[in-house]
């Protein structure tokens, strides 16, 4: 006790010594709190944000692993070329999972909830046209063939999931989304679509041939709820199907929308939502109605059957369930041409991109503040005791031991430390949150330069750095992942993660949103680290303090002194 | 009995011979004079019964223990009291606050330190005011008593004084010996180290401490 009390004492008698170590620990302080605080709002907006994020993830064909295999070895013989044909065979035929198949997978454990789109194209008929604006395509319905089943990847633009297969360049009238469930609805879930007063979304899961048309679309043919439409197989048009209007939907989306680059059906004025159910019994009913058609021009034979395209996604609590996906679905039998992976996380930690920076940058500093810190100490600290040799003298005269002295110096750093470390905690604590963001602000304004230097001189925007890897989307089947987070509302009160964050950057421009904004960012884990780094300080520079004082010889200080 | 004993004591630096075989017994309540001229050993002596240095040969026999067997801080901070010639104060610190980190170290118990830091200073002749000051502001007759106070804190049997009067005016040095002298009387072993003839004449008894003469190879 007395050793506290005299440390206490020694404190306060020389003042001008323990406010230089003062400053500098507490610059030392200050500066690993701002370094600690950026590690730790990065690793909170990560933990955080995942937490509250809702996974999902498709199974895709693994298309750029089968390019690979199909690639001519590297033994240098002639003649050997990547098979073309064989990659288009393979691409058409093996590559899409059936709906069953899907299911099988939904079975997984850490599979929280599953679903699906379905989607077909049709054509109209005199009395249901498609929204165009070229007058002289709206009065003809085409005969294009209807999407053969090819499973790829979706066109584009955002919020409807599923797209006819081929979806870009089909030229059917409609394209017919039929949602297995109210979940796989995430434009109306996430508001950027909502069924207008006067109608009402068909039922979840019904089989009744009812279904939800864009409001454009109806008043385009003047049509009003519980009336009748009919649609037309693009390849037989003497198969038809006659839907009930159940409601009418506006979308955002469709404002974006231009016409003028995709085809009629890719306008989402002409979509038509319904049930995957009920859609699955069309498509049934078209197989059973099957017939071959022969092409005029070239010859070919098809078969006039409706196919849809499946877009399945899985949904998962957390991150880790989705990491244990892969695992199951192997055991569950999926092959190994076909991979699992979430857009979500992906773009997620695209968005991450400058704070992670940041952070590393933040770790570097840190270590070598705490370099430079530590070893201004042990100088100060040395001298401090050099200075105080008659001190340890007569102490040691007195009859107090060698380590009762060497506690009582240590005592006096681990006070002045401490109180130093506090005041630079509190300090870095009020300073860290403008200080993270500013240097935050940096990051992101030098990750969008970057891409902004990429994309002039691709003169068109780039696939890199936030935007999806188009062949991690192969097999997709249409889906076009739309803002997932928008589906989990996110309370950003407890969220790190004030600023916007969309980790899915635009589809083609690759302009991810990064996280530019962190609102806490000391929290008890950053209090703790600081109050170690006080205690490695206060070792470090006790350790040169104790190493003198275990040398001095009291008669040798004090006769010296003599 | 004797209280401290020294037996066959030598001691050198390096190669030079500062003391040989000295033989002394010292008991409680009477005041012992060590003399001799500058040189002679007095001071390493001294050290040699304090413990802050160990006897190249012989014993030294606290109550008829070897000291050298004894914790040496044990022994310094309980069992004598050492008064030193630049009288090694804490000079950051008042003089009670000198007095009761000597009671602290030596793990004295006392209801009241303060009040018997105080009550010390005052009996070796500091008033309260001078008793709550820095050493640093007291005189060196001040900053004497203040040491004197500060041996006696614990309590210990002997107490061991180099050069006590030395920068002292005749006033102060009478008064110095006074405390001594009573100290002796209430039952203490008082050793003095001096050169002053006058010191020496003030004690019970007295050894003369002469260096050995070199010895010629």
């Amino acid at each position: 006790m007395y050793i506290l009390k005299n440390a206490l004492r020694c404190i306060s008698r020389a003042k001008a010594r323990n406010i230089l170590i003062s400053i500098i620990v507490l610059v030392i302080a200050f500066s690993a709190c701002i370094g600690l605080s950026i590690r730790q709002a990065a690793q909170s907006a990560k933990e955080s944000t995942l937490e509250e994020l809702t996974i999902t993830a498709s199974i895709s064909y693994d298309r750029s692993s089968m390019m690979n295999d199909m690639r001519p070895d590297d033994s240098g013989r002639e003649g050997m070329e990547f098979d073309r044909d064989r990659f288009a065979d393979m691409m058409g035929a093996s590559t899409a999972l059936t709906l069953d198949e899907y299911k099988t997978y939904a079975k997984a454990q850490s599979v929280s909830d599953f679903y699906y789109t379905l989607t077909a194209s049709f054509n109209g008929t005199d009395e249901l046209l498609p929204v165009s604006d070229d007058s002289t395509e709206t009065n003809e319905t085409t005969d294009a063939s209807a999407s053969q089943g090819r499973q790829e990847p979706g066109g584009f633009g955002g919020g409807f999931p599923g797209q006819p297969a081929g979806g870009g360049m089909s030229s059917s009238d409609f394209s017919v989304i039929g949602y297995s469930s109210d979940s796989a609805m995430t434009a109306f879930i996430d508001g950027t679509a909502s069924v207008t007063e006067g109608g009402a979304m068909f039922e979840e899961g019904t089989t009744e041939r009812v279904c939800v048309i864009s409001q454009e679309l109806g008043i385009y043919n003047d049509l009003a709820v519980g009336d009748t439409i009919t649609l037309t197989n693009p390849s037989l048009e003497s198969e038809t199907y006659n839907l009930t209007i159940s409601g009418f939907y506006e979308s955002t989306e469709n404002n974006d929308f231009s016409m003028s680059e995709f085809g009629r059906n890719q306008d989402p004025a002409n979509r038509i939502l319904m049930s995957a159910a009920a859609l699955e019994l069309i498509l049934d009913e078209s197989a059973d109605n099957s017939t071959t058609i022969t092409d005029e021009t070239t010859g070919t034979e098809r078969d006039s059957t409706v196919t849809g395209a499946i877009s399945a996604t899985y949904v998962f609590p957390d991150s880790d369930s989705y990491y244990a996906f892969e695992d199951q679905v192997r055991a569950l039998g999926l092959d190994d041409s076909y991979t699992v992976s979430s857009p979500d996380l992906t773009a997620f930690e695209n968005s991450l991109t400058p704070l992670n920076t940041l952070s590393t940058t933040a770790g570097w500093f840190l270590i070598v503040i705490l370099i430079i810190g530590a070893i201004i100490l042990v100088v100060l600290n040395i001298f401090s005791v050099r200075e105080r040799k008659y001190e340890v003298g007569v102490l040691t005269a007195m009859g107090m031991k060698k380590w009762k002295v060497a506690l009582q110096f240590m005592c006096e750093i681990l006070i002045v430390t401490m109180i130093a470390v506090s005041m630079g905690a509190a300090l870095g604590a009020v300073s860290s949150v403008p200080v993270t963001n500013a240097l935050l602000a940096g990051q992101v304004e030098k990750q969008t330069s970057q891409q902004a230097q990429r994309e002039e001189s691709f003169g068109r925007p780039d696939n890199m750095g936030g935007g999806f890897d188009p062949g991690a989307m192969s097999g997709m089947e249409g889906k076009i992942p739309d803002n997932n987070m928008g589906d989990t509302p996110r309370d950003t009160q407890n969220n790190p993660m004030e600023g916007k964050v969309s980790p899915f950057g635009e589809m083609l421009g690759g302009a991810a949103d990064y996280v530019s904004e962190v609102n806490s960012a000391v929290n008890l884990t950053v209090l703790l680290q600081m109050m170690a780094i006080g205690l490695m300080l206060t070792l470090m520079a006790s350790l040169s303090s104790i190493l003198f004082i275990m040398r001095y010889d009291p008669l040798k200080i004090l006769s010296n002194r003599d | 009995m004797s209280v401290l004993s020294l037996q066959n004591i030598s001691f050198s630096y390096g190669k030079t011979l500062v003391l040989q075989n000295i033989s002394y017994e010292f008991e409680k309540g009477k005041m012992y004079c060590i003399i001799g001229r500058s040189g002679a050993g007095k001071t390493t002596l001294l050290s040699l019964l304090s413990g802050l240095a160990a006897a190249d040969s012989g014993e030294i026999l606290y109550n008829g223990k070897s000291i050298a067997k004894m914790d040496k801080y044990t022994f310094r901070s309980r069992y004598i009291g050492v008064v030193f010639q630049s009288f090694n104060l804490l000079t950051k610190y008042t003089a009670a606050e000198n007095v009761i980190l000597s009671m602290d170290v030596a793990g004295y118990k006392a209801k009241n330190k303060k009040q018997r830091a105080l009550d010390l200073l005052y009996s070796v002749g500091l008033d309260e005011d001078e008793a709550q000051r820095r050493v640093l502001k007291l005189s060196g007759g001040q900053q004497q008593r203040v040491a004197i106070a500060r041996a006696l804190s614990y309590d210990p049997d002997i107490i061991l004084a180099d050069e006590p009067t030395g920068n002292l005016d005749t006033e102060t040095q009478r008064e110095i010996m006074g405390i001594f002298r009573r100290l002796a009387d209430e039952g203490k072993c008082v050793i003095l180290v001096s050169h002053s003839p006058e010191v020496a004449s003030m004690c019970d008894e007295r050894y003369q401490l002469v260096r050995p003469q070199p010895t010629k190879k």
